[in-house]
């Protein structure tokens, strides 16, 4: 539409009083259909279905889990806007708190907000003379396996990541070792772990060795989720990553800026995720330092 | 007591399941165009889009393909039932299945672990396919 000149700017926005209202919970209650005949319900009831298929498939477990939590909840600690913010979690916290579904735990769960988050669009022409330095999107991608969660026989990946982590990466001409930061869409720490894995940062089950020692953390290889993600900081839906991406391309993330504030690479490529359903959909999207 | 639990909304896609349910039939679609074997029922194949459809009778075995152990009730007709098993049961045939396991405590539910259909007479008109770990033995092929 940019390029056509059919419009000038597009605004992709997201908004709910998520947190202050039933409305999310009617909201999913009402996505159950007859499989509240058995009492399943919601997201947490989906994802935990395919969490456990992959531990069944790949070795994958809370020891897993864990680190994406705490790790993100370190970056939550360094957003003052973060809902998590002054709330520090340790692997201990983490190790008694109590299940919603299991095998997720309380802290594997993304937040329900109050708020809303919105990112403009424009042509790079348009861009130049901003007063703010633009976020250049250099490839995109998705797949949409589109399958309901109880039919999928593929719960353990690949999910749609692959081919739309591959897409975009081939749209954009670089690999994985390009990139110096993710922005993982996070409704549960599982949906992190099995979008990098199907990103191909590590093999089927590498998550726990490539996690360990606080790779996603401040001060980590690869810093993921540094607003604290939707598990620590908000949840906007597709829009906590993405805008998270463009505000730290773009050098404006105060304590949590990546770069010598935080002791990580200073961006110029971030890898960004979307999800949608039960991992039914999947969206990539690479942002540049211009 | 009434049932205090949701019921399934039946329509004129998913009526033949239920009334096989009723029956203590465990009835699934086939493609009768690509052979695709499909649970829950649908109008159409997902696989080719035909709308020719063939309903078969299940066995009744198969093995639990996941689960999950709910801790708190989104609906407070589960509330007694904490914590229990949701599961999807990969039925002999084929189809995946969205169910409980029962007469099983949590903890001991595996993934691939063989179970058999038990029914549930819910009211007068509905009765619901759960399903029971298969004892030693008799295990599906």
């Amino acid at each position: 539409m940019l390029e056509s000149g059919l419009c000038n700017y597009v605004l992709i926005s997201y908004g709910h009083n998520a947190f202050s209202s039933d409305s999310m919970q009617q909201l999913l209650m009402d996505l159950s259909g007859d499989d509240a005949v058995f009492g399943h319900f919601g997201a947490t009831g989906g994802y935990a279905l395919a969490a456990r298929r992959a531990m069944h498939e790949f070795g994958t477990g809370p020891e897993t889990w864990k680190q994406i939590a705490v790790g993100q909840r370190k970056w939550a600690n360094l957003n003052p806007a973060a809902m998590m913010h002054e709330k520090p979690m340790t692997e201990a916290d983490y190790d008694k708190a109590r299940w919603v579904v299991e095998p997720l735990r309380l802290p594997d769960n993304c937040l329900i907000t109050d708020g809303g988050r919105a990112v403009i669009v424009t042509t790079l022409e348009r861009a130049r003379d901003l007063k703010q330095p633009p976020a250049v999107i250099m490839g995109m991608g998705q797949h949409h396996p589109s399958t309901p969660i109880a039919q999928s026989d593929w719960m353990a990946g690949p999910t749609g990541a692959k081919k739309a982590g591959e897409t975009a990466l081939a749209m954009a001409g670089i690999t994985l070792d390009d990139v110096d930061a993710c922005e993982i869409y996070d409704c549960f720490t599982y949906t992190v772990e099995i979008t990098l894995q199907d990103y191909g940062f590590f093999e089927a089950g590498g998550g726990r060795d490539w996690l360990q020692g606080g790779t996603i953390e401040p001060g980590g290889r690869m810093p993921v989720n540094t607003s604290g993600g939707q598990l620590s900081e908000a949840y906007f839906m597709g829009l906590t990553p993405i805008a998270e991406g463009a505000m730290q391309i773009m050098g404006r993330c105060g304590k949590r800026q990546l770069g010598p504030e935080t002791r990580t690479r200073s961006p110029e490529i971030i890898m960004v995720s979307d999800n949608g359903g039960i991992l039914e959909s999947h969206s990539c999207i690479l942002l540049r330092r211009w | 007591m009434p049932y205090a639990k949701p019921l399934p909304k039946i329509n004129a896609d998913n009526q033949p399941f239920w009334e096989g349910c009723r029956r203590r039939e465990l009835r699934f679609q086939q493609c009768s165009a690509c052979g695709h074997v499909r649970w829950p029922p649908s109008d159409r194949c997902p696989r080719c889009h035909s709308a020719q459809t063939d309903w078969l009778i299940a066995k009744g075995t198969g093995r639990v393909y996941t689960f999950a152990v709910y801790h708190i009730a989104y609906h407070p007709g589960f509330a007694s039932d904490l914590p229990y098993t949701a599961a999807v049961v990969a039925l002999r045939e084929g189809p995946h299945l969205l169910t409980n396991i029962v007469d099983c405590p949590p903890e001991e539910v595996a993934c691939d672990m063989p179970v058999e259909v038990v029914w549930e007479d819910v009211d007068d008109t509905v009765t619901l396919p759960k399903f029971r770990p298969l004892s030693c033995g008799q295990g599906p092929r």
